[in-house]
């Protein structure tokens, strides 16, 4: 079996997730896109605790976020509290996704911590990007998932799976 | 009388929304509960018909939790709720003695599908 997955299957699988569930949580259809997000941003991270040696982290304009949870609970008014509860959701499902689809493809059952959600932009210590996928919405919010490894030496930085 | 029922899960997303799919319907919600630990307590004072269990969870995750409730209760129907919908979960699932398999994002023709299923069993 296979203990290494390449960047380009990664970063297609997640790119395949992230835009399906959120379409069909929020309703939101994301585009690809250079611009990075920018003003408010937020950030929601976890870190797969078994199967991926890994983090994934969604960087997005509380705007965005702001709309797919007033999508999400079909109520205009949406508290921080409401948009923490809602993309801590959204991320366990996105990578819950993941998981499954790792497990089809290389037989891994991976696991992952609670996500976290913080205010502005959040880099975890001891990781290094792997890559970076930008988004933006119909409306011009901009997001970015980024796929975090533990800090490697060498030119070519594989994801491990066990 | 509706059916009762217990929903385990960290998130008040989840809850909001099965008070939703579940309006009108022939169940009703008697006990939310966000970690394992607090929900093996409260399932011995509702005793409910069925419980939604979330696997990733702070503290006891979904699958410890519903190993120690049937444990005790052995006629406990559990509903496992997750988005890790594969193989691997679902025998794991399946072993505890779990009545079914939800996986999110599930939508009200689904919910109601998987509780009629596992009452019916």
């Amino acid at each position: 079996m296979d203990t290494a997955l390449s960047q380009q299957s990664l970063e297609e699988m997640l790119d395949t997730v992230v835009r399906e569930v959120t379409e069909t949580t929020a309703g939101i259809r994301l585009y690809h896109d250079t611009q990075p997000p920018a003003g408010e941003l937020c950030t929601i991270y976890i870190t797969f605790q078994k199967g991926l040696h890994s983090g994934i982290s969604l960087c997005a304009e509380a705007a965005m976020l702001r709309r797919m949870t007033q999508n999400f609970i079909q109520s205009e008014d949406v508290t921080l509290q409401d948009l923490e509860d809602f993309s801590k959701e959204y991320f366990n499902v996105v990578c819950g996704r993941v998981a499954a689809i790792l497990f089809k493809t290389t037989k891994v059952a991976a696991r992952f911590s609670v996500p976290d959600f913080y205010q502005g932009r959040y880099r975890p210590d001891g990781f290094q990007d792997q890559f970076v996928l930008t988004y933006s919405s119909d409306q011009r919010e901009n997001a970015e998932l980024t796929h975090h490894v533990p800090h490697q030496d060498g030119d070519e930085i594989m994801t491990t799976l066990t | 009388m509706g059916k009762r029922i217990m929903v385990v899960d960290d998130s008040r997303m989840v809850e909001l929304q099965m008070q939703n799919l579940l309006e009108d319907t022939d169940y009703r919600i008697v006990a939310y509960c966000r970690n394992g630990e607090d929900s093996i307590k409260t399932y011995g004072q509702v005793l409910p018909d069925l419980v939604t269990m979330d696997i990733i969870m702070p503290g006891m995750d979904g699958l410890e939790t519903a190993q120690a409730i049937l444990e005790k209760y052995p006629d406990a129907r559990i509903i496992m709720v997750s988005s890790l919908a594969y193989e691997d979960t679902f025998d794991e699932a399946k072993t505890i003695g779990a009545k079914g398999f939800l996986d999110k994002p599930f939508d009200r023709e689904r919910l109601l599908a998987t509780f009629e299923k596992a009452l019916a069993e």
